[in-house]
């Protein structure tokens, strides 16, 4: 919230250095109400009694044509599962040095995904929300700098990016409120696309701290474990434990389809952490839609598999109560699902469309079933 | 014999209701515009013409021309569109071509713009401006 203010002097700035700036005004807005279906379950922010605010939100963006080929960008985000506080998610100004070359500063959106870019904006895609086992990374923006590249390579469209930056906040990994630090994120992205046919590839590494919090039993017992590790001298196996300036990579492929009304989208990812005792997780979604003129129709499956390299295991065979913590601690971050989302959009309006998800979520670790259904107008203005 | 006369009253009133749209350029805009650049123009993918100079491109405001424009040369549905250039606008990758409110405006627009493109009912064509395709 602090850095609102900052943000918002640096637009002023900006804007009233040069009068002759074309500032435009753009928004987008998602209302979204939903519950899950049975008592005492939880699952994308929802339980069983119906919310409006957990996944509804409204945006504006700010962006002012300087002369000269630059350009300041800043989108306000208010989010209902932040009470509808506006903050500043993106700010950052962009230089074009040619049609197909252009340089970005500032907060901007990290560009894990097919639909990173605009995650936020619900009009643009078939979903109420897009697939959660793939679109887990707790973060969205980073801080720093992103170098794009467009062109045509004879019929087929090329966007190559390269990002570096930082991030610095608060996300849930294994606990609830954990303060994270991710130092020297560089990344590439790619996508070439042939009218109907896109594919992408992309690939992150990053410095990562993650200071987990004793708020869940997973970060209770992975603390303890770290402390008693230590403790006993164990200073090795301790620090596989604790996420802390540990190499983060990510890597993800993905491709879609729009052909003759054919909706086809799929993406698969990988992200681990190493020395750390947070599992490889690899994550993947198909989903196929079919357009009827205002109407989609789709239907997506997701799965969300982590696994730990077996010599993780057994780490310390001399110390068995230790070696048995180490195990469990492992087995305990590890998560295994899958989803399966059946939906419609219906574009009701040139500029909102409605949708109705429903999404069935297995957990197969604690073989348990989990059901929400949502209804969204998305809309752009 | 009924049944032809109908067809015949239909095809007739669809083919006034669906006018051809006809893309204009400055008549000082010498450059050659394809049907596959004009595509490229309207989806922001060409932004210069090939004498280097800037494009500067205009839409109509949600009539007919624009649905038949955005149908027969861009592909794409009123929604589809607008989806598409949520995507480049709100990740500051591009700018969807400014929106004019008829025929009249484009005509005067692009007759006082040499980097102008736009489109209009090909029945309202003047010498103002210098037809470039007819769809």
């Amino acid at each position: 919230m602090k850095k609102l203010p900052i943000a918002l002097a640096l637009c002023a700035a900006f804007v009233s250095a040069n009068t002759l700036a074309e500032v435009r005004i753009n928004g987008f807005a998602s209302i979204v109400g939903g519950k899950t279906l049975d008592d005492d379950t939880t699952l994308y922010g929802y339980d069983n009694d119906i919310s409006f605010k957990n996944e509804s939100m409204f945006a504006l963006q700010l962006s002012a044509d300087l002369q000269e080929k630059l350009s300041a960008t800043a989108q306000i985000v208010a989010r209902g599962d932040n009470d509808f506080d506006a903050e500043f998610e993106w700010a950052y100004l962009t230089y074009e040095f040619t049609d197909e070359l252009q340089l970005s500063a500032g907060k901007m959106r990290a560009p894990f995904y097919r639909y990173s870019d605009f995650l936020d904006v619900g009009y643009t895609y078939r979903w109420v929300r897009p697939p959660q086992s793939v679109y887990n990374l707790p973060f969205s923006t980073y801080e720093g700098l992103s170098l794009l590249h467009n062109t045509q390579l004879g019929d087929w469209d090329s966007t190559l990016q390269v990002i570096y930056g930082s991030f610095d906040g608060d996300i849930a990994v294994v606990s609830v409120n954990g303060d994270t630090e991710l130092n020297d994120i560089a990344g590439i992205n790619w996508t070439l696309a042939y009218d109907w046919f896109s594919a992408r590839a992309a690939y992150f590494v990053a410095e990562t701290t993650i200071d987990i919090a004793n708020d869940t039993d997973a970060g209770i017992a992975l603390n303890g474990l770290e402390q008693a590790l230590r403790g006993a001298g164990f200073v090795d196996q301790a620090n596989d434990i604790a996420a802390n300036e540990d190499d983060g990579s990510f890597f993800a492929i993905g491709f879609s389809i729009d052909y003759n009304n054919i909706l086809f989208d799929a993406e698969y990812t990988e992200f681990e952490v190493e020395n750390s005792a947070l599992a490889k997780q690899t994550q993947y979604y198909t989903s196929v839609g079919y357009r009827m003129n205002e109407w989609t129709v789709h239907l997506t499956y997701e799965n969300n598999d982590d696994k730990h390299d077996s010599n993780r295991y057994n780490a310390l065979p001399a110390v068995p109560a230790l070696n048995a913590g180490i195990n469990q601690v492992l087995e305990g971050v590890k998560a295994k699902s899958n989803v399966y989302t059946i939906g419609t959009r219906y574009d009701f309006h040139p500029s909102a469309a409605l949708k109705v998800d429903f999404s069935r979520f297995k957990d197969d670790i604690t073989d348990t079933e989990t059901d929400v259904v949502a209804v969204a107008v998305d809309l752009v203005f | 014999m009924k049944k032809l006369l109908l067809a015949t009253a239909v095809t007739l009133l669809s083919s006034t209701a669906f006018a051809d749209v006809a893309v204009i350029v400055n008549p000082a805009n010498g450059n050659a515009i394809d049907e596959g650049t004009i595509k490229k123009i309207y989806l922001g993918k060409a932004k210069s013409f090939d004498d280097g100079t800037k494009v500067n491109p205009v839409n109509q405001d949600g009539n007919s021309v624009s649905d038949e424009f955005n149908d027969k040369v861009v592909g794409k549905s009123s929604s589809q569109l607008n989806a598409y250039w949520s995507k480049l606008v709100f990740t500051g990758k591009g700018t969807p071509p400014e929106k004019l409110a008829n025929d009249q405006a484009v005509i005067d627009f692009v007759a006082s713009n040499n980097d102008a493109i736009g489109y209009i009912d090909a029945a309202k064509v003047t010498d103002k401006v210098k037809v470039i395709a007819t769809f």
